[in-house]
């Protein structure tokens, strides 16, 4: 400790970094500022300015100014944002506890000692997520589309009436959709979670005299507790931020409004309806919202922990 | 210290620019091109090169045959996607940044929205009435605003009501010529288990065009203030007419006219007709197996109002930001009235209808086979283009996609037991608040 080099060698470490990190972190600070913090700015800031153009079409002037929180008042007054909003909380509560619970069954399932061949089934329930949002919604659509689905006419056979696409079915029929998407990727963060388990607690368990069922309950499920977390987080996360199945649902199913998820709604009042400012504003609620979420999910989790 | 320091300035610079950059785009479009002089035609002899971005295919070949003639006026074409779909907000951000094309393909009901972001350039100041007469009068109402004249017609869609005379005859009805017919002959096909026409809820686009043929006039400009009259008696009656089609099933709501649903069960013969544009024909070719199977007539009537309606209809407008709004103003008039320009254009990018007013296309002066030989194109819809057939007061207004969509939204609601009459009377007080809060002057109309 006393040896004068090493004092000096680490002193000069500290007081002379030199620019080499700045220049080796550079590339990735001037992406990172441009397209992360910069366009946060900017939509913050959007979403307190207020363009209005008077006349009949804004030839009697247009004035900018700053309007404190009347965007987001407008936004709030939105019903079709409200119940966007809503709508993905129910079908949050639905599909992310179905998605989630399916995952760690399979998981299970695959990580057991009885498992036939689990790389393949792992890969097959994995493959689902190569495949991206637009392609499956297309793929999914021809099963949801009377006169071209399967389902539908066999259905009818037996005398069954299904309609995937109606005002009351179709939020499932996206849940469907997402739920075969991710719950194979939710599945492999869980099984490479179950594979940190050590292999000791399960002979102890054995020793014990624990069956598949007692150990799944008492010593997988415990232990992979921070990965489930994670997998509900990212989940309720992606679940505000849905926009790709909807979208080109709606080419099929008229139920499906041009506001049917928040992000639906930033984007049509934005790109749609050319208003910058109540979109930022609905933008920043819906971050607000996920970040609500996230963070009541996480100190419930914490709180039962302890 | 010094990477104290270092660090302070790298996020005083860091703001700084945010600061530059958010008050860079504050707010693009709010100074008018047309306040501002005339931009000169390009000298002779001067070769200039127009930019059109429009999402019509194979445009580029259509603007070679006017290449091949003005070796001085060179034009290249963009492709860009449809409308809302893509190609609006590429030209909103274009304008915003400053540059953009000469000319932009802008829908007819999309120019006031454009207008209000200062995005068009005012053709009357480049004489674009020398050329009014050779366009069709009611098309030429739409891209004309206030005092001037914002965009070139390009096409449109005349409507008509395609059949299947199979399907019509086997329940000893002919093509209706009223509405009130129209309702007895849905009822007929109704209880052979097909539909005569379908109703979307989500596209409000086609119901605008039945109160455009029963005499409505939506919004319109009078004494510097918007007046809206869209729960008028007139819309308001097409509203009960269409209310009462659908609780008694005359009209399916599944699905909307050309979606995959639609072709499935149109090639299920589960689809008797449809009352659609022009543009139609080459979207029902796509029904499988029904090559002379279906027919065009005129479209029923209202008792008031006119023969016909246009639904789409686009135009070629000159953005803000062209150098050479004149010339090209030329080319457009060039491409949508001259024989060869409309002949190109049918022939490589399939236009919808010509909006000249003397002629449709050497292509569309024949019988079809697909239509079973029938000259439906001069039989139908040339009559129904006409200016005589066609409602010349209706115009469209700044927040036209928006106030489609709150229509919409107010249709879906018949599905839980509203009405369509409810949904066009909470809509005009939601438009009237939305033009509002934009700072625009409107009115409701005192009856």
């Amino acid at each position: 400790m006393s040896d004068p080099t090493t004092v000096r060698r680490r002193k000069r470490s500290v007081s002379s970094p030199g620019a080499a990190p700045w220049l080796l972190l550079a590339p990735f600070l001037a992406v990172f500022a441009f397209t992360f913090v910069l366009p946060i700015i900017v939509a913050v800031g959007n979403s307190f300015t207020r363009v209005t153009r008077l006349g009949v079409f804004g030839e009697e002037g247009v004035i900018t100014e700053f309007a404190w929180f009347a965007n987001y008042a407008q936004a709030l007054e939105n019903g079709n944002f409200i119940a966007s909003i809503g709508r993905m909380l129910l079908f949050g509560v639905v599909q992310v506890t179905v998605m989630i619970t399916l995952s760690t069954v399979l998981a299970l399932l695959l990580e057991s000692a009885s498992a036939r061949w689990p790389g393949v089934f792992r890969a097959i329930y994995f493959l689902p997520y190569g495949i991206p949002g637009v392609v499956a919604t297309i793929l999914w659509s021809f099963l949801y589309v009377p006169g071209l689905s399967p389902i539908i006419d066999v259905a009818a056979w037996v005398g069954w009436d299904v309609d995937f696409l109606g005002a009351g079915s179709v939020l499932w029929s996206i849940a469907n959709i997402v739920t075969w998407t991710y719950a194979g990727y939710n599945m492999l963060i869980i099984v490479a979670q179950l594979k940190a388990i050590p292999g000791e607690v399960y002979e102890a368990a054995r020793v014990d005299g624990a069956g598949p069922l007692r150990m799944a309950f008492a010593i997988q499920l415990p232990l992979i507790r921070p990965a489930l977390v994670l997998t509900v987080v990212f989940s309720i996360i992606g679940t505000l931020q849905l926009f790709a199945e909807p979208q080109v649902l709606a080419t099929v199913a008229p139920s499906i409004d041009s506001e049917y998820t928040p992000n639906l709604s930033a984007y049509t009042t934005a790109f749609a309806y050319n208003d910058y400012n109540v979109a930022a504003a609905q933008a920043v609620l819906i971050a607000l919202v996920a970040f609500a979420l996230s963070f009541t999910f996480l100190r419930l989790t914490n709180r039962s922990s302890s | 210290m010094t990477t104290m320091t270092r660090r302070n300035l790298l996020r005083l610079g860091a703001l700084a620019g945010a600061g530059a950059v958010t008050a860079g785009c504050a707010t693009p479009g709010t100074t008018s091109v047309n306040a501002e002089p005339t931009v000169p035609a390009a000298p002779a002899g001067e070769t200039i090169t127009l930019t059109y971005w429009a999402w019509l295919k194979d445009l580029q070949k259509v603007c070679d045959v006017w290449n091949a003639q003005n070796p001085h006026i060179q034009v290249q074409a963009s492709w860009i996607q449809g409308g809302n779909a893509g190609g609006y907000q590429k030209l909103y951000s274009a304008l915003a940044a400053g540059g953009g094309p000469d000319l932009g393909q802008v829908e007819l009901r999309s120019l006031p929205e454009f207008m209000l972001v200062n995005g068009l350039v005012d053709l009357r100041r480049y004489g674009v009435d020398d050329y009014a007469d050779r366009y069709n009068e009611a098309l030429w109402q739409q891209v004309s605003y206030v005092d001037g004249v914002y965009g070139i017609p390009q096409d449109s869609g005349p409507m008509a009501l395609y059949y299947r005379p199979d399907l019509l005859d086997a329940v000893g009805a002919a093509p209706p010529q009223t509405w009130a017919q129209w309702a007895d002959v849905a009822r007929a096909v109704r209880d052979t288990g097909a539909h005569l026409d379908c109703f979307n809820y989500a596209d409000a686009s086609w119901f605008a065009a039945m109160a455009q043929q029963a005499g409505a006039r939506w919004l319109r400009v009078e004494d510097d203030s918007w007046v809206i009259a869209l729960a008028d008696e007139t819309t308001l009656e097409v509203a009960r007419f269409f209310d009462a089609a659908i609780d008694e099933g005359l009209l399916t709501t599944a699905y909307g006219q050309f979606s995959t649903p639609w072709f499935a069960a149109a090639a299920n013969n589960d689809i008797a007709g449809l009352i659609s544009a022009s543009w139609g024909d080459a979207l029902l070719q796509g029904v499988s197996g029904a090559s002379g199977l279906w027919r065009v007539a005129p479209m029923p009537r209202w008792e008031t109002g006119y023969a016909s309606s246009f639904l789409g209809g686009s135009s070629a407008a000159v953005m803000a930001n062209s150098r050479h709004p004149k010339e090209a103003m030329e080319f457009a008039v060039w491409m949508t009235t001259r024989p060869e320009g409309i002949n190109a254009m049918i022939e490589h990018c399939g236009i919808g209808w010509s909006p000249a007013s003397d002629y449709i296309g050497s292509a569309r002066e024949g019988g079809s086979e697909f239509f079973g030989g029938q000259p439906y194109n001069t039989e139908v819809f040339e009559p129904a283009a006409a200016p005589a057939a066609q409602n010349l007061e209706w115009s469209w207004w700044p927040i036209t996609q928006q106030s489609f969509n709150i229509l919409a939204d107010g249709f879906r609601a018949k599905a839980a037991g509203g009405t369509l009459v409810d949904a066009v009377v909470a809509a005009q007080g939601t438009i009237v608040r939305t033009f509002r809060n934009k700072g625009l002057t409107i009115r409701e109309e005192t009856a």
